[in-house]
């Protein structure tokens, strides 16, 4: 579904993460774990299109993104990234519509197809109750199901998530990634994901990219990169805290 | 689109119609809706009262309608473009950076004894407000900090304010025969070759912009949900700076300084609306412009007749404390 070979991410001139290649089956989670800085979301926003390759290929279905329109693209692949939209007084029904963007025509006015998309999208995510509200009226862990109903509304092939929990408490952490598990089994998404929560990942993730300053450290299944030893490895701490911590 | 959206079109629609009417009916002269109604179906045979109508006060409401129109419209896009409600034409500077431009045209012509056309005119305004929208861009990149970037946008317009003063200190009384009316700032004196291209370029630009809301409204939940979506955001981006350039620069143009109308009158349209969607703001900002200059016109032409106001100064009255309320009530609420 996506692969990604040997791809190089950065701004500029500056390259923030060199040779990185995976790929992700149709409802597969892949996760990336490493240190802030170490490339994550460098590598997401290229995926997404935000910054351009520096070199290397991505491809959905076989097709490089690279030949596709912006259109195109953007029905293939979706995200929910860590900028907070600006979205004054938009009501939540409203911003979850306005996923459908390249499906919609000049104006962006609606059609069945994209109501009933938009209304599925919702009731997965459980937030059909929260539709005519105002998206800044809303908590943090009910802001993230609707940036996600607004990520799957538009029926993507590829979902990316850069730390779709990191502000969420325990209960909206583990009711988000629920809810993630399911849309991509019964979606058949294949999803690209930044983590801090290891001890999450590894209950979520099909496949675990350890990654370090820029580099691919190693990728694999969680039961093997997730172990005790090789994220004190990975995280550079020290036995003492290793111990203290991580039990 | 709901009933209040629906609702606020009709009362702007109203407004705009019974302004309009008002425009062209009061004045030291008046004409009464009976007379207006005979002068407008050609019935009446009052040469002096056509003439009034026709000549003076129709030019004059209509460019108010265009041109607040333009400057409504132009803040909006500014407004969008840095996501910051205080941000006009005016206080970032590019009207003085048109008006520096045409003051130099005109005084250029006059020295050289050529014959200026409006388009000329126009297109000066325009260039001038391009530059200044440019500056304002570069300054934008090294500050972060929104409030910062009016302070310079404020200066920048202190600086071309300065230079065309300075111009107008060095040139001729002939030369500036014209200019002095038109520092003031007034919607009077359009000809109909000045309302032309006014109609022009405001009426192009509209219908351009209104096709760009779909992109727009792409592009106000923030760049990377822009790009994520499949907007091209450099072509909207630039497509919103020419836009806005070319619509402060055309009121700039004709009608000289008119401040905080591209600021107060997207925020009154949105209260009025509740809602900031561009397919809805873009049409109801332009409307509510015309509708708050025809207002600003009437009280500048009837408050102290037979004397005139400037319309910056009724603008300013009106629409200096709405953008006190947006700055007081940004700082209460989540910006």
């Amino acid at each position: 579904m996506l692969d990604v070979i040997s791809l190089s991410a950065g701004y500029g001139k500056k390259t923030v993460a060199r040779d990185i290649s995976f790929s992700v089956a149709p409802g597969e989670i892949l996760t990336m774990i490493g240190q802030n800085g170490s490339g994550k979301s460098t590598v997401l926003k290229t995926l997404a299109g935000l910054l351009p390759p520096l070199s290397g290929e991505i491809r959905v279905d076989g097709r490089p993104v690279s030949a596709m329109t912006r259109g195109e693209r953007a029905k293939a692949v979706s995200g929910l990234f860590t900028e907070r939209p600006k979205t004054d007084l938009l009501t939540c029904r409203e911003l979850v519509e306005s996923g459908r963007y390249p499906h919609t025509g000049a104006f962006g006015l609606l059609g069945e197809a994209d109501k009933r998309a938009a209304d599925e999208a919702m009731r997965l995510t459980e937030t059909g109750s929260l539709a005519s509200a105002l998206f800044t009226e809303l908590s943090d862990g009910q802001r993230q199901r609707v940036m996600l109903a607004r990520a799957v509304c538009r029926e993507p092939k590829v979902l990316l998530l850069d730390e779709p929990t990191s502000f969420l408490d325990i209960h909206y952490k583990l009711t988000f990634l629920e809810l993630l598990d399911r849309l991509r089994k019964e979606r058949g998404l294949a999803v690209v994901m930044s983590l801090h929560e290891t001890e999450l990942a590894a209950k979520i993730s099909d496949t675990v990219l350890l990654i370090k300053d820029g580099r691919c450290e190693a990728i694999g299944t969680p039961d093997t990169l997730l172990s005790r030893d090789r994220l004190r490895e990975h995280f550079d701490l020290s036995a003492e805290l290793a111990d203290k911590y991580l039990g | 689109m709901n009933k209040r959206i629906f609702f606020s079109f009709v009362l702007l629609l109203c407004l705009t119609a019974g302004f309009l009417c008002l425009g062209i009916s009061a004045g030291s002269a008046d004409i009464s809706p009976g007379e207006l109604f005979r002068l407008l179906t050609r019935k009446s045979a009052d040469e002096t009262a056509a003439m009034i109508l026709f000549g003076i006060r129709l030019p004059r409401t209509l460019a108010a309608l265009m041109l607040g129109g333009a400057l409504a419209l132009s803040g909006y896009l500014l407004q969008t473009f840095f996501h910051n409600p205080i941000a006009g034409p005016f206080v970032l500077g590019i009207s003085s950076g048109a008006r520096l431009f045409v003051a130099a045209v005109l005084i250029g012509a006059a020295r050289g004894a050529v014959l200026l056309n409006s388009a000329v005119m126009t297109g000066a305004a325009f260039l001038g407000a391009l530059l200044a929208m440019l500056l304002v861009l570069l300054l934008s990149t090294k500050v972060k900090n929104m409030s910062l970037l009016i302070v310079c946008g404020v200066m920048i317009g202190y600086i071309c304010t300065a230079a065309t003063d300075i111009l107008i200190h060095f040139a001729d009384d002939s030369e500036i025969v014209n200019l002095r009316g038109w520092s003031i700032g007034s919607f009077s004196g359009m000809k109909s070759e000045s309302l032309a291209v006014c109609a022009f370029v405001t009426g192009g630009v509209l219908a351009a912009v209104f096709f760009l809301s779909k992109p727009i409204g792409a592009y106000q939940l923030g760049e990377s949900y822009a790009v994520d979506a499949g907007v091209n955001v450099t072509a909207v981006r630039i497509a919103m700076i020419l836009f806005s350039s070319l619509l402060s620069g055309c009121a700039a143009a004709f009608a000289g300084p008119v401040s905080f109308v591209g600021i107060a009158v997207p925020f009154l349209v949105k209260s009025l609306m509740r809602s900031a969607k561009p397919i809805f703001m873009i049409p109801a900002c332009f409307l509510g412009g015309g509708v708050f200059c025809i207002l600003s016109d009437i009280l500048a032409r009837t408050v102290v007749s037979p004397a005139e106001l400037g319309i910056s100064t009724v603008t300013s009255v009106l629409g200096a404390p709405v953008v006190l309320f947006i700055m007081l009530g940004r700082r209460r609420g989540d910006a």
